[in-house]
């Protein structure tokens, strides 16, 4: 192995053990409420978008199981969530060329949006909170997502291994 | 790249993701306790590193709070150090205030909510005190505004609220004076935060007014009775003339909620005599805050004999005022109010007992209510 890949892998754990940080301490010390950035779902972007499809919905399944654990409202409905947004984070980039900020920025937005869709849906949310939650609560946990998300890659880029056109 | 080695990459990616998906599917579909058990290991397991750091993480945003929070207690008390009797009165109203804890006595464990970023956060919460803090399951979960939830699993160091919006709560409710009794359970809706109570099952011939306050029953044995659930909002719905449902405002909020109080056999009597104390505590307080400051002529109020500040009947504490300052003209005596005038009659009024500074609580100035 290079000392070059060697010290890129140094990189990509710590970028790992950075999200983790900020999801678990950072998070609960600094934001309250649900319009918090999600870092776990801004990590499963990013490293479906660098490793793939099957690797996206692995680690998806991974992160929701998390999730499941840490808030049972219905145990499963999470990792349903993760698994799909793990997917198509890794086919999206496939047709879209996510080479850009902005482009990115939407990806976390979007599947920001996607998780809480599919959350409230497999968590067998009525159609009286469906529409306000998805019309309101997720827009606005999406962009938060989507903001923290870019400043992330705009700080640590090359450590998560993307590449960005500039 | 070329097709032949494109097509069993994506093939296994397939295979993958119909894995996963099936595998999260299943556990979807698990029976509930299986799905319970599976997050418990987890929690207890993999995840318990990061229960852990979150768990600092939240103490670290409510010690800033508390600090700040003493800090500002720690100045008012400085300003007012040098009136030890009014420090006392306002010791003993602060205590009133927000002794939720000492008066529910040793059957409760207090716990920390550890905030999630799902949607569904709201129905359940996940608390830092587990099984070695003596957490049991089917405890009620309280704030110091009324009920919040129940416990539903128990794991060595953490534990899983279902909060009243979760679409399984119910409790068995009367009114305050116990007339009308009912099922207090969560409106259809899905979001935790727009997610109301009903008061159901109450008999047509039964009315509420609006604000009036439903408490648990305490059939059951889960929930104390007089335990506050909510206060009515209004009627929900009619059905076919034999059943009326209300809507019930809940007094504790689960989105709000950063602290918490596991019930642990304490004493129901006890639980529902702490929340009627709060309540009248805080009408109290929000009286005191409301009543015009009394002329400075008016005659001095009467002390009372206990030790609390509070009145019992949760009316207003009795407020002394003193002159503003020296620049207003001179006034007799008697004219004068003063916290210690008791102590020491003035010449012309008849002898009374003199109570005990120890035991006789002095009526906390209204401005030390700050």
């Amino acid at each position: 192995m290079s000392a070059a890949r060697a010290a890129t892998r140094w990189q990509f754990t710590f970028a790992i053990g950075l999200l983790l940080v900020l999801q678990f301490y950072v998070r609960p010390r600094l934001f309250d409420g649900r319009y918090a950035p999600d870092f776990a779902l801004i990590g499963l972007v990013l490293l479906a978008i660098r490793f793939g499809a099957g690797a996206g919905a692995a680690l998806g399944l991974i992160v929701g199981l998390a999730n499941d654990a840490m808030t049972p409202a219905r145990f499963g409905a999470s990792a349903l969530a993760h698994t799909v947004v793990g997917y198509l984070a890794a086919w999206s980039r496939a047709f879209f060329f996510a080479d850009n900020l902005a482009v990115i920025a939407g990806f976390l937005a979007v599947a920001a949006w996607t998780r809480d869709l599919v959350v409230l849906l497999a968590s067998g949310t009525s159609d009286g909170g469906l529409v306000p939650a998805l019309l309101v609560d997720a827009p606005l946990h999406a962009l938060a997502t989507a903001i923290a998300g870019s400043l992330l890659l705009l700080l640590f880029r090359s450590w998560f291994g993307i590449r960005l056109d500039q | 790249m070329p097709r032949s080695l494109e097509r069993p990459e994506q093939r296994r990616d397939t295979w993958l993701f119909a894995l996963c998906l099936g595998l999260s599917t299943l556990a979807l579909f698990l029976p509930a306790r299986w799905g319970q058990r599976i997050a418990a290991g987890l929690r207890n397991t993999a995840l318990a590193p990061l229960v852990w750091l979150q768990d600092r993480g939240a103490e670290g945003r409510t010690s800033r709070a508390r600090f700040r929070a003493v800090s500002a207690q720690r100045d008012s008390m400085a300003q007012f150090a040098f009136d030890l009797p009014d420090l006392k009165a306002e010791n003993d109203r602060l205590r009133a205030l927000m002794g939720l804890g000492e008066r529910i006595g040793p059957g409760f464990v207090s716990a920390e909510v550890l905030r999630q970023t799902l949607p569904t956060e709201g129905r359940t919460l996940l608390l830092d005190k587990g099984s070695a803090d003596g957490v049991k399951p089917f405890s009620p979960v309280v704030s110091p505004e009324g009920l919040l939830g129940v416990i539903r699993e128990v794991d060595e160091r953490t534990s899983i609220a279902m909060t009243w919006a979760h679409p399984e709560f119910r409790v068995s409710a009367v009114s305050e004076n116990g007339d009308i009794s009912g099922i207090a359970a969560p409106t259809a809706v899905g979001d935790a935060s727009r997610t109301t109570l009903e008061f159901r099952a109450i008999t047509y011939r039964d009315t509420l007014p609006e604000g009036a306050l439903v408490v648990a029953s305490g059939l059951g044995g889960v929930y104390p009775r007089g335990l506050p659930v909510g206060t009515v909002a209004g009627v929900e719905r009619e059905q076919m003339g034999w059943e009326r449902v209300y809507r019930l405002r809940p007094l504790a909020r689960p989105s709000a909620a950063s602290h918490v109080l596991i019930l642990q056999g304490a004493e129901p009597l006890r639980v529902s005599e702490a929340f009627a104390a709060a309540a009248r505590a805080a009408k109290a307080a929000a009286a005191a805050k409301a009543a015009p400051i009394p002329p400075a002529a008016a005659p001095a109020p009467a002390i009372p004999e206990s030790t609390t500040a509070l009145p019992p009947t949760g009316g207003a504490p009795a407020a002394t005022v003193r002159p503003p300052d020296s620049t207003a003209p001179p006034r007799p005596r008697r004219a004068r109010p003063r916290a210690d005038s008791a102590l020491a009659p003035t010449p012309g009024t008849p002898p009374t007992a003199v109570p005990d500074p120890t035991t006789s609580a002095v009526p906390a100035r209204p401005d030390s209510t700050r």
